[in-house]
């Protein structure tokens, strides 16, 4: 429930940044490790950790994934004061982390389920620790549909995967499409939701799971559900803004859920209970 | 009956200083709030046990309006992070009205349960005594009662104070308030004298059902025209004993610093802005509705009781002249929802 040297869940434990990756222009991903070696705390996909560039600000973020006990990975984009500083530092640099908070994906119920995983832009990254973990238990879920699009070809996060490793996967597909033509793309282009109009899974057995831009997420949802997914079929994870992480501070309501604690990840059916705010 | 004699109050609150902050209703220039009776200056201070609610309830006892969490310095690349528990003082908070004990109940609630302790919250709470003061007057925009608080007997309260013709009943009703008795149970003097019966409320409000019908009102043309004088100062959150929410910021300088936290409100764009520019509550409408809707809403839905105490401040100080006894009426009235 709190981070690893202190007792008090609003105190961040020192983990150290020991390799940074350049997905996009403006997307790093940070592997970031106990000073001692080993993660702070064990994750499940779809949770989330505090982040903190201590002296500049703090900041909440998906896990992307958890490596055994080696690294936490945060797939980061740059969009504000504190994720502008994350992308100026090195290896090496010390960092706060708090967490695992949320509830996470629901690995269990999911299994033999077929997946499909819908993802826009930087919406991958939490997306991505649920993918990566049904590719570790491969054999507990059927087949495998991805789906991700980006505005661009650049701004496509984790491409070795998406092009490379997660199409050899057994039973795997992946389709991804970027926002408008672009000299040397040769794959599909067109929005997320349209294409998934055009891909027309089907809802039988799969367990649809979305992230991406609300708009992007509220455009897949109505397409869903006039494929017949059900709303238990559909699960999203969302994002407010947050400061204590343990349901406290206030801000992260939608209704009388939080985020922070009882989300991020809703199905379609408990989203609907929900006000529209998000 | 334990009875503490008008006279004696300074000398009480003199001896309960020598060994705890002790904050008490004052007059204070044009404010009027809970002050440590250290600080109480005879030519520029005024007691006032009497009046029915301070502008300022005692919540920045135990929420500090700024709270400084841990210090950190920064080496090259290493970060070192200084969380060591900060000395807390013991504390009395003497005067407190039933509506502002609920406020701390509430508060209780918030920060003790649910999941996450928070340690700073408990650390000062631990520490302090709620000696309340009893309402059998209620004032013209109490509504307490309707509110489900118990004017006469609040419940978190360690020692209930009844105002009687020639001073207080002493009620002790925990032993924190046995403690505290003990160091001026001398002053204290043993008399049969007669309460005052409970006067009747001049305002009242039906909240039964609100929060079960809310729940189909979230697009109700009620929050734009009651959310229209609304000029989203925040005032009200400031000044409501149940208003929790915070901010945690940093500050820092040169290598060094501290993280804090400090009060928020809902009322202000910037509470839910995301960087890179999403808002999910980016009109003054969606959080002034917000507001509402965590006070008779949502707060019951998670903790089992409203998150308004009928204390009345807001009602008095908005500048708009919102008024959140009219949106539970309206509420009520309306003919939507269950």
């Amino acid at each position: 429930m709190h981070s690893s040297n202190t007792q008090n869940p609003l105190v961040p434990g020192i983990v150290e940044v020991v390799k940074i990756i350049d997905e996009t222009p403006d997307v790093k991903n940070f592997y970031v490790r106990c000073v001692d070696g080993g993660v702070p705390f064990n994750v499940m996909p779809g949770q989330l950790a505090m982040v903190s560039l201590v002296p500049v600000g703090e900041a909440m973020f998906s896990v992307s994934w958890q490596e055994e006990n080696d690294h936490l990975e945060f797939a980061i984009k740059r969009v504000g004061l504190m994720t502008d500083e994350l992308h100026r530092i090195e290896v090496g640099q010390k960092l706060g982390v708090r967490g695992p908070y949320g509830n996470g994906f629901p690995v269990e119920a999911c299994k033999g389920k077929d997946m499909l995983f819908i993802g826009g832009g930087i919406g991958l990254a939490p997306l991505r620790s649920f993918i990566k973990y049904c590719f570790k238990h491969r054999e507990d879920y059927g087949k495998i549909t991805i789906l991700y699009g980006s505005r661009t070809s650049a701004d496509l996060c984790f491409k070795d995967e998406l092009f490379d490793k997660w199409p050899k996967e057994k039973d795997t597909q992946v389709y991804v499409t970027i926002d408008n033509p672009e000299e040397g793309w040769d794959g599909h282009v067109g929005f997320v939701p349209a294409y998934l109009e055009e891909l027309k899974p089907n809802p039988e057995g799969t367990i649809a799971v979305i992230c991406g831009p609300p708009i992007m997420i509220k455009f897949c949802l109505q397409s869903l559900e006039k494929m017949g997914f059900n709303d238990e079929q559909v699960i999203t994870t969302l994002e407010m803004r947050m400061k204590c992480g343990i349901g406290k501070c206030g801000r992260c309501n939608i209704g009388h859920e939080y985020i922070c604690l009882d989300g991020p990840v809703f199905n379609l059916a408990q989203l609907k209970q929900l006000p529209p705010e998000w | 009956m334990k009875v503490l004699k008008f006279g004696k109050i300074e000398q009480v609150l003199d001896r309960l200083a020598q060994q705890a902050e002790v904050y008490v209703p004052m007059l204070r220039g044009q404010q009027t709030g809970f002050y440590s009776w250290n600080t109480y200056d005879e030519g520029y201070d005024d007691l006032m046990f009497d009046i029915l609610n301070v502008y300022q309830s005692p919540k920045h006892v135990i929420l500090p309006q700024t709270e400084m969490m841990y210090r950190f310095r920064q080496e090259g690349q290493d970060v070192i992070i200084d969380a060591e528990a900060q000395e807390i003082t013991p504390k009395i908070i003497m005067g407190i009205r039933s509506c502002d004990v609920r406020g701390i109940e509430h508060l209780d609630a918030v920060f003790l349960t649910k999941g996450y302790v928070d340690e700073f919250y408990k650390a000062r709470r631990d520490k302090i005594t709620i000696i309340a003061n009893a309402c059998y007057n209620p004032g013209t925009n109490c509504f307490c009662a309707s509110m489900g608080v118990n004017p006469t007997d609040p419940e978190a309260a360690d020692i209930i104070m009844r105002e009687v013709e020639v001073g207080y009943v002493w009620d002790v009703k925990t032993e924190k308030g046995q403690a505290v008795t003990k160091q001026i149970e001398d002053l204290l003097e043993e008399e049969e004298v007669e309460l005052f019966p409970l006067k009747r409320f001049l305002r009242k409000v039906d909240y039964e059902g609100v929060a079960e019908k809310l729940k189909d009102m979230f697009d109700d043309p009620m929050w734009e025209k009651y959310s229209e004088p609304c000029q989203t100062c925040g005032i009200c959150t400031y000044l409501c004993p149940t208003c929790y929410c915070f901010d945690i910021q940093v500050k820092t300088w040169g290598e060094e610093g501290y993280r804090f936290r400090c009060w928020d409100s809902c009322m202000y764009r910037e509470y839910t802005q995301m960087a890179g520019g999403h808002n999910p509550r980016e009109a003054a409408k969606e959080r002034f509705r917000n507001r509402f809707l965590h006070k008779l809403q949502f707060f019951t839905e998670r903790y089992g009781q409203p998150l308004c105490t009928g204390c009345g401040r807001c009602v008095v100080v908005c500048p708009g002249g919102v008024n959140i006894i009219k949106i539970i009426d309206t509420v009520k009235e309306a003919k939507t929802g269950a």
